[in-house]
Order: structure tokens, then C-alpha cells, then sequence
């Protein structure tokens, strides 16, 4: 803190002179070895995705080749149909879809209160709500398997997309909880007092300067509990019979039940990832943020 | 993220200078002081419901022998004391999971922060155009579900056709054509534990090069000025300022890696050999596969036991973090 007067304007220089290289005192050789160790580095993480797109699109012989094949030669969307036309895709695609909404919605709306009250209101009890919640996510799941299926079978709520996706609202919750207060407690508290000095009532507040304010934030949870519930699939596989079972749940029985049709389970898998790897890269800045709030500022 | 309101506000009483703010708030929690707990309850409710019950109906099976019997019958299940107790501590199988899962989380956890660490420190030196695509990857990496990854770390490692076993048999003196990765224990984990590191890292070098941006450049360049060499600059310096970030970034990864599931059930078949079991897996045979529901509760509180520092602690972390907020 103390340089940073006089050593901002030898930094500027120096970068010009570089040539879009930041740092001083770094030699272009060894700007060259970084820049070569990130492309590698990018490449060997890139693998195993350029893999599976590259078998998803093979034709059967090719997939199962002895020497195979590093580009697609003769690429194919037969995959994709055998995987479209496998027995309870499409059903466990749409019960996937049902009971993501149903527990995303639900979260929302009862997240979003409880998030405001901790936001908001300094309150007795506050740190106790807030110790809750960053309790529960830390509870292993499988830990709750067993109770959760015992007590769903008691009400007959196992085997039934109503019972999952109670669960999955519940699995979501502290989550939207948490990252809700984030964005709730960055609105500033005076454009709440200057409305209610205006005349606004508390409801009006709420409606007219909390909940728009705070609309990307929704965007962003939403779309987070959306990817955890489609990704779930221990719970699911445990509690539901295969025709009400999830996408996840599909391809892990696919896997054991009809021994390896690698084509078709790549193109299923890579169906199954697209609306998730769509909606994480709409709202990748606001993950990391969650998870570690306040540790990173900026 | 909360700039303009914390620190007057976050605490109660409202040091000196803020002091008119200070009254201005304890009138309002005065209006209002039904009104928080009223929008909390429905969320505490359904923790309580379907959270809070379950674990203390976990901890009450533990101390009862809940079979297949007793779950058709309906008939409530038999006490049985400390007996699953006895009986999984006195078991050297459980012990041999305790021990596998403690060192795969422990490695794993270090080569993945290490790894990470790295990564972010490489993203500080690389070019724009470079860091961009480093950056573009790791997304499709971490966008990927667990299981998917899984999957696809189950097919490039396949015995027969797997794209791994080709591009090592390509090598001189390397025979292995037909290789079979999960019949030595040491390659199979090593499989996993891969797999746990690849997905694990976009999340660690992005999170920790965010960490790095904050560190201020200045510092840097008086050290390197003052004759600080590359590694005394990241121990003296850069590091010192990334600690509170590093201690959160690893508390999660232990809790996360040793509460390995999904990897070693699918690229087991959903079948994991004993040598194979992590304890979620352990737990989660014992209950389902087995049908000892009692069992599979004991061992589950016994992990929920082992892991409650390392919880505490993260949640500590988090509130002093908050605090400063």
C-alpha cells in the first residue's frame, strides 16, 4: 500500500514496452514457457471432454476399435437416437425436469424470505439461523439417506416424484438461502430508507426496490439449484423405481444393467450435460462467490 | 459483497461515531421484531422436517437393529444398545475404510490445492489470450456432473478399448494392451483420484486467482526489487495474503473428498470391491445393499463424528470472514 504512488507509473511503462506482458522483471523467455505450460496444462483438462464428444459421434465399429480413431472420420448421429430411442430416456428426461422445477421454485420462494430476514433484520436469533444454515450443507448426504428413506416409505413418498422433490427443495435451500442474503445484503440499506421516508410501506419496499434489485441474484440461484438437482442421483436411484428416476439415475443404471454401450452412453451423458453446462456458464462468477463468501472481495 | 452497509450495521450496538444510525436501527428492530422470525420459519421448518429429523432419527437407529423385518412389518425396531457400536469398531474391515478414506482424502486434498495453487499462480503469468483458454477449459470441466466425468474417466480407462491403455502401449517397452486399471488396488485409486483432482481443480485455480488479484502488485515489485527471490516472494508474501481464501478452499476439499461417493461407485459398477469402499460407500452397502439399516446409521454417525472438527472449523472460518465483511 505504501509504493503504490511512485511504483504505479514505472509498471505502465514497463508494460508497454513489453507488450501486453504485466509483470516487471519477467524475461520473454519465460513469458513463452508459461504461455506454452497453460496451453498444455488447458489441453490435458480438455481431454477427456474432447473424448467423449469424439466417441458420442462415432459409428459402433468405430467406437469399439482396437487402434481408435483421434478424429471423427465418418461422424454419425446414430448414437444420439439409440440413446433418444433407449427404453425410459425421454420418461426419466421429463420426471428430471419435473422435479427440478417443482424444488427450484420451491426453494426460491422460501429461500428468498428467509434470506431477507437475515439480510435485513438484526434480529435475536440471527446468528443461530445463519449457523443453521451453514451447518446443514455440510452434512454428508448419504448420512441421511438412510433416515430420509425410512421416513418417506412411512408416508408413502418413496417411489413418487413429489417425495424427490421435497428432498431436492430441501438439499437446494440452504444454499439459495445463503447466496440470496449475499445479494440482498448488497443492495444499499438506504435506498430502503429513503423509500420508506417517502411513504413506502415495508410490502411496497419489498416489491419495488428489494425484489427487482435482486433479480440477477434469483437468476443466479435458481440456476445453481437447478444444476444440483439435475445432477443428483444417489438420492433419486435409491428412493424411485427406474421409471421415476432422473437422467443421472438412467445413465448410472444403463451402465450396470446392459453392460457397456459406450456410444450410446456417451451421447446420453453428453445429452444429459447440456443444460447443465449451459446454465453453469451463464452463471460461473456467482458460484466460487457463494462457497466462499467475503473471502474474495472485488 | 456487502459494501455500503457492514460494519455499523452488521453489529448491534453501533460504535461512537455512528451513533445516531445506531438508534435509528434498534427503533426499527423494535417495529419489527416478529417480522424476522416469521420469514425464517417456513425455511427452518423444512430444515427441521426434512434435515433436523432425519439426523436425529439417524443417531436414534444407531442404537436400535432395524432390519428388513422391521421395515416390511412396519414393528418398531428392537433396542440394541451400544451394539452396532461394538460391532463396527471391533470390525478391521471399518477400520481398513477409516484408513483408506483418511489417505486418499489427505493426498488428494494436497495434490489438488498444490495443483491448484499453481495453476492460479500460472494464470498470473500467462499472456490474456492464454489465461482465456485456461479459464474456458477448466469451466467445461467443472460444468461437467460428477457422474458424467465419472463415466467418461470409466471409458478412456476401459480395458479393451480404452483411449489410455492405447496411448501407453504406444510407448516403447509398455505392454499394456488389455490392461485391466482396478486389479491393483494402488492404479485403481490412482484412477480416482485423478479423476477427483482433474475435476477438482478448475474450482481451486480460479477461486485462488481471484485470491491473487487482491494481492496488491506493489508489494511484489518492492520485493523483487529489494532482491527477493520468486520463491521468497510467494512464501513472504503471497501467501501470507492468500491464507484466509487457502484455509476455505482446503476445509472444503477435505470435506468434500472425504466424503467420496460418486467416483468410486461408478467407476466401480455401482459394485465397489472392498478395497474400493470409501465410508459413504461402506455405509451406503451396509444400509441398501445389505439391509442393515442400523449399521449403515452407526457408521454414518461415526463419519459425521470424524468430519465435525473439520465442519466447526470451516463454519468459524465463514463468521470470522463474515464479520469482516
Amino acid at each position: 500500500m505504501v509504493a503504490t504512488t511512485p511504483a504505479a507509473p514505472a509498471v505502465r511503462t514497463r508494460r508497454r514496452t513489453d507488450d501486453g506482458v504485466m509483470t516487471v522483471g519477467r524475461s520473454r523467455a519465460g513469458t513463452i514457457a508459461a504461455n506454452t505450460a497453460g496451453v498444455i496444462f488447458s489441453l490435458l483438462m480438455l481431454f477427456p471432454v474432447y473424448w467423449v464428444l469424439n466417441t458420442a459421434f462415432k459409428p459402433a465399429d468405430e467406437v469399439l476399435a482396437l487402434t481408435p480413431t483421434f478424429v471423427p472420420t465418418h461422424p454419425t448421429f446414430d448414437n444420439f437416437l439409440s440413446a433418444f430411442k433407449a427404453p425410459l430416456f425421454l420418461q426419466d428426461m421429463l420426471n428430471g425436469l419435473v422435479i427440478t422445477l417443482l424444488a427450484v421454485a420451491g426453494a426460491l420462494v422460501v429461500g428468498f424470505l428467509a434470506a431477507l430476514a437475515i439480510a435485513r433484520f438484526n434480529f435475536y436469533g440471527r446468528k443461530g439461523i445463519i449457523l443453521v444454515i451453514l451447518a446443514v450443507q455440510l452434512v454428508p448426504l448419504i448420512a441421511l439417506l438412510i433416515p430420509l428413506f425410512l421416513m418417506l416409505q412411512s408416508v408413502s413418498l418413496t417411489n413418487s416424484l413429489i417425495g424427490v422433490s421435497i428432498t431436492y427443495l430441501v438439499l437446494i435451500l440452504p444454499y439459495t438461502v445463503w447466496t440470496l442474503r449475499g445479494f440482498i445484503s448488497g443492495i444499499p440499506r438506504e435506498l430502503d430508507e429513503a423509500a420508506l421516508i417517502d411513504g413506502c410501506t415495508r410490502a411496497q419496499v419489498f416489491w419495488r426496490i428489494i425484489l427487482p434489485l435482486t433479480g440477477p441474484g434469483l437468476v443466479a440461484t435458481s440456476v445453481y439449484g437447478f444444476i444440483q438437482a439435475w445432477n443428483e442421483f444417489i438420492i433419486i436411484n435409491t428412493l424411485n423405481s427406474p421409471e421415476k428416476q432422473n437422467l443421472m439415475a438412467w445413465l448410472l443404471q444403463n451402465q450396470t444393467t446392459r453392460g457397456t454401450a459406450w456410444g450410446p452412453l456417451m451421447a446420453g451423458a453428453i445429452i444429459t450435460s447440456i443444460p447443465v453446462v449451459i446454465f453453469f456458464l451463464i452463471i460461473q462468477r456467482n458460484i466460487a462467490t457463494g462457497l466462499t463468501a467475503g473471502a474474495v472481495k472485488g | 459483497m456487502s459494501v455500503v452497509e457492514s460494519p455499523t450495521t452488521r453489529r448491534t450496538g453501533g460504535s461512537a461515531p455512528h451513533r445516531a444510525s445506531g438508534r435509528a436501527r434498534s427503533r426499527r428492530r423494535r417495529q419489527t421484531s416478529g417480522l424476522p422470525w416469521l420469514l425464517s420459519i417456513p425455511t427452518l421448518l423444512l430444515l427441521a422436517g426434512l434435515l433436523g429429523y432425519p439426523l436425529v432419527r439417524m443417531v436414534v437407529l444407531s442404537f436400535q437393529n432395524m432390519r428388513l423385518r422391521e421395515l416390511i412389518s412396519g414393528r418398531s425396531a428392537p433396542w440394541v444398545g451400544l451394539d452396532n457400536y461394538t460391532k463396527v469398531l471391533s470390525d478391521s474391515v471399518f477400520w481398513g475404510v477409516v484408513g483408506r478414506t483418511v489417505a486418499f482424502t489427505v493426498l488428494t486434498v494436497i495434490v489438488s490445492v498444490v495443483i491448484g495453487l499453481g495453476i492460479a499462480l500460472l494464470m498470473r503469468r500467462v499472456t490474456r489470450g492464454v489465461r482465456l483458454f485456461m479459464i474456458v477449459a477448466m469451466m467445461f470441466v467443472w460444468a461437467m456432473p460428477q457422474l458424467v466425468a465419472a463415466q467418461i474417466f470409466r471409458w478412456i480407462t476401459d480395458s479393451d478399448f480404452g483411449v489410455v491403455n492405447y496411448l501407453l502401449d504406444k510407448l516403447p517397452g509398455v505392454d499394456y494392451q488389455n490392461h485391466s486399471w482396478f486389479v491393483n488396488t494402488w492404479q485403481g485409486w490412482s484412477v480416482i483420484t485423478t479423476l477427483v483432482v482433474w475435476a477438482g481443480i478448475p474450482f481451486l485455480a480460479i477461486t485462488l486467482n481471484a485470491g491473487l488479484t487482491q494481492v496488491p502488485k506493489e508489494l511484489v515489485e518492492a520485493a523483487t526489487v529489494d532482491g527477493a527471490s520468486p520463491w521468497q516472494t510467494l512464501r513472504n508474501i503471497i501467501l501470507p495474503i492468500l491464507k484466509p481464501l487457502l484455509t476455505i478452499v482446503t476445509t472444503l476439499s477435505v470435506i468434500w473428498d472425504f466424503g467420496l461417493f460418486t467416483q468410486n461407485w461408478a467407476l466401480r459398477d455401482g459394485h465397489p470391491e472392498p478395497e474400493y469402499q470409501t465410508l459413504a460407500t461402506y455405509s451406503y452397502t451396509q444400509a441398501f445393499g445389505q439391509s442393515r439399516y442400523s449399521l449403515g446409521s452407526a457408521i454414518s454417525v461415526i463419519t459425521v463424528l470424524l468430519m465435525l472438527g473439520v465442519m466447526a472449523f470451516y463454519i468459524r472460518q465463514m463468521f470470522k470472514i463474515g464479520e469482516v465483511d
